[in-house]
């Protein structure tokens, strides 16, 4: 182990040895809103979809949109840490892991709404036996599953070197079991050049691979939308729009995770300012494609004067004006002018403007799916006003809330396990003087 | 002053956000007052001696109305002076309530017409309301038969008089229909003669189900004296339904297997994948192997 990594790991050992008061109440805090989700699960069990809004018209609600949100965010950051492996871009090192675990994460709590969704959960393995190629949702099953393996080999190799690093440092006060994992994990990585060379090039593989196949999963994703004829969803450039949307949300959520860690855990010697801008002129680029396809598709529609789309653009901008407001200008300009301006990209404009871009692309999910099930082609017969009409339950934001604190509470665990600065590897390229200036 | 500033960003946003929707559930809130009820009533009389009474009970907010499913409605016969109480009908969800009374438990009045009444008593929260339709009880029967093989539809019909006897119903105009998957096809119109009888020539290219059968409905409708009047019967004269079957491949999704060029691309996407996949795998077996390799022996 080079000095550099055991200088950086003396650093990170207090955050991994031990957890305070306030890091237990956080803990707790996580677990409790877990605990309110797992209760308004068993009462949707229990009682059937009947305790959620979503009815014969609105069949999918915000449960869709969650997972389609935690898909893109996961997608982002499978693209954003590839990119930056690939191009060995300078300052990616202390928010690459960021990146890597809001891809895993994400993508292990994303199809837990699809789940949700489905009334007949017995009847689940009936996809894998009877599943037709077909099918845009066995396109997504299939993609998803393939996703999560890459994911994990990619997180896997990407954290090898921290892991046999753990198990060198001595120093550090850790539970027998917890030495022996790392060792288990490490698979005898000593740095030799042999491995060395190995590692990189499988890492080299993956982080293509991953990016590759973060498009062609989100594309899929966005299939399921454009291949039916509904007014709304049946747009040749959803698939890019998809994957631009979702690179766009998951940039927004690194930078409120870089804050986060180096609020909680005082890595501001690591994640600087320097951090937030890069990552903010990222979100900036993506805003303005995001920007681009949205006026492209509603332009379109719009002048097209298709009965069904005119009927639904009307619906965007009267019972849902401000989501959209919200979603299609403010989450698309603030971005622009906050990081587009140097006078106002500081640390905190650009973590509020990202906080500003989650919620517009959460909303922005949202306008993508339940407006367009609220205007169907057919009237159902014997249709009453509130089964057209969709009105997320207390239930569904119980869940909702469950995940995000699912989210926060195993991204807090996974950085109690491995420092959530990436420490092995080039300790030129570790060590902030040289890097963050 | 920053953070003064973010503080009032944030409020701000808090009030777009909120202000208008809380105010607008205020509004919808404030509903203490008791709500006028209105109640519509209309009559069908059927071939098979009875008669569907249904009256529709809404309230009407701002340009909608809404139907008030669960309140009870009340049918009554006016009898020699007096209300006489049909039955008893719980609103659907859209304000319906219905009843079936036999026609031939009512007695009309000593010019044929039977008076109806349909009464809701009202709540605490909303108004009571009733509504009255008087109406001759009519039949419409319907008779096929065939001539130089040409195909015809007889519609007689029929009222009953003070006396309860059924005379010819004349020069009433009666529509006839088939009903197709989402509402009722007019396939012509006959005026009935003196004698409450007339025919049609049926058109020979009407689709029925499999086996031809079509079912016809004949309505006088809205009729000052009569009401709504319905007769119903089913023939055999339709164009059986026959299921076209694509000789050629279609694009259909229900075809017993996805297309070649489907599997073959998922094949090639799902095996390039899960190739690199082993090769990374793998890697890590050589990384483990290299390790047992470097260690010295024991």
């Amino acid at each position: 182990m080079e000095n550099n990594e055991k200088t950086m790991l003396k650093e990170f050992a207090p955050q991994i040895e031990r957890t305070g008061i306030q890091g237990y109440a956080w803990i707790v805090f996580l677990l409790a809103v877990i605990g309110l989700g797992l209760y308004a699960f068993i009462q949707q069990v229990t009682k059937g979809h009947v305790v959620t809004g979503m009815r014969d018209n609105v069949v999918w609600g915000i449960y869709i949109v969650n997972f389609i949100f935690f898909m893109g965010v996961s997608y982002a950051g499978a693209l954003i840490s590839g990119t930056l492996h690939l191009f060995k871009t300078a300052w990616r090192k202390p928010i690459i892991r960021m990146a890597e675990f809001i891809t895993v994460i994400s993508l292990l709590i994303g199809p837990c709404y699809i789940l949700l969704c489905i009334g007949r959960l017995d009847k689940l393995h009936y996809l894998i036996l009877h599943g037709r190629i077909q099918s845009p949702i066995t396109w997504d099953v299939i993609a998803i599953s393939t996703d999560i393996f890459g994911c994990f080999i990619f997180l896997y190799l990407a954290i090898l070197r921290d892991i046999a690093n753990m198990r060198d440092f001595e120093e550090l006060q850790l539970p027998k079991w917890r030495k022996k994992l790392y060792k288990i994990l490490s698979l005898g990585y000593t740095g030799t050049e042999e491995q060395k060379k190995r590692l990189e090039r499988a890492t080299d593989i993956m982080a293509t691979m991953v990016i590759a196949i973060a498009i062609i999963v989100y594309s899929v994703l966005a299939w399921i939308f454009s291949v039916t004829l509904q007014p709304g969803w049946h747009s040749t450039i959803f698939g890019p729009y998809f994957v631009i949307a979702a690179v766009y949300s998951g940039s927004a959520v690194l930078i409120l995770a870089m804050w986060f860690f180096r609020k909680v855990y005082h890595l501001e010697q690591y994640i600087t300012k320097k951090h937030f801008v890069s990552v903010g002129l990222i979100m900036l680029v993506l805003a303005a494609f995001f920007g681009y396809f949205t006026f492209s598709d509603y332009l379109t529609k719009w002048y097209g004067s298709e009965k069904n789309d005119e009927l639904l653009i009307q619906l965007l901008f009267k019972e849902f004006y401000w989501p959209f407001i919200i979603s299609n200008y403010i989450g698309v300009l603030l971005p622009l002018i906050v990081v587009g301006i140097a006078k106002f990209r500081t640390i905190p404009n650009i973590t509020l403007t990202a906080v500003v871009v989650i919620v517009a692309l959460w909303l922005n999910r949202y306008l993508i799916v339940i407006p367009t099930l609220q205007s169907p082609y057919l009237p159902i017969q014997d249709s009453r006003i509130e089964w057209s009409i969709y009105s997320s339950t207390w239930v569904e934001w119980s869940l909702t809330a469950a995940g995000i604190a699912l989210f926060c509470l195993l991204f807090t665990l996974a950085s109690k396990f491995i420092p959530i600065v990436s420490v092995g590897g080039n300790t030129q390229e570790a060590k902030p003087e040289d890097v963050l200036v | 002053m920053k953070r003064n500033l973010y503080k009032i960003l944030i409020l701000a946003v808090i009030t777009i956000l909120f202000v208008p929707s809380l105010m607008q559930a205020q509004a919808k809130g404030d509903s203490s007052a008791v709500q006028e009820a209105r109640l519509t009533f209309s009559y069908l009389c059927t071939s098979n001696d009875s008669i569907c009474l249904t009256a529709n009970l809404f309230v009407k907010r701002e340009s909608d109305t809404y139907g008030l499913m669960g309140a009870k409605i009340d049918f009554y016969s006016t009898q020699d002076n007096t209300l006489v109480l049909l039955g008893t009908a719980v609103a659907d969800q859209d304000g319906n309530a219905s009843l079936n009374v036999i026609i031939n438990k009512l007695h009309p009045g000593k010019d044929g017409m039977i008076s109806y009444t349909a009464k809701f008593g009202g709540t605490p929260k909303y108004s009571s309301a009733s509504a009255t339709f008087s109406a001759e009880p009519a039949k419409l029967r319907l008779t096929f038969n065939v001539q130089d093989s040409i195909r015809y539809l007889n519609v007689i019909g029929t009222r009953k008089d003070a006396k309860g006897q059924e005379v010819a119903l004349p020069k009433e105009t009666v529509i006839l229909y088939v009903p197709r998957l989402f509402s009722l096809l007019k396939i012509g119109e006959v005026a009935l003669d003196e004698q409450g009888k007339g025919s049609l020539e049926f058109p020979a290219d009407i689709v029925g189900d499999t086996l031809g059968n079509l079912k016809i409905i004949a309505k006088i409708e809205e009729n000052e004296k009569y009401g709504f009047v319905q007769g119903t019967s089913t023939i055999n004269w339709g164009v059986p339904k026959q299921y076209y079957k694509a000789e050629v491949p279609s694009r259909e999704l229900w075809t017993p297997i996805a297309p070649l060029w489907m599997i073959i691309t998922l094949i090639i996407m799902l095996a390039g994948v899960w190739a690199h996949y082993f090769y990374a795998v793998w890697e890590l077996f050589m990384i483990k192997k290299a390790s047992k390799k470097d260690q010295p022996p024991i």
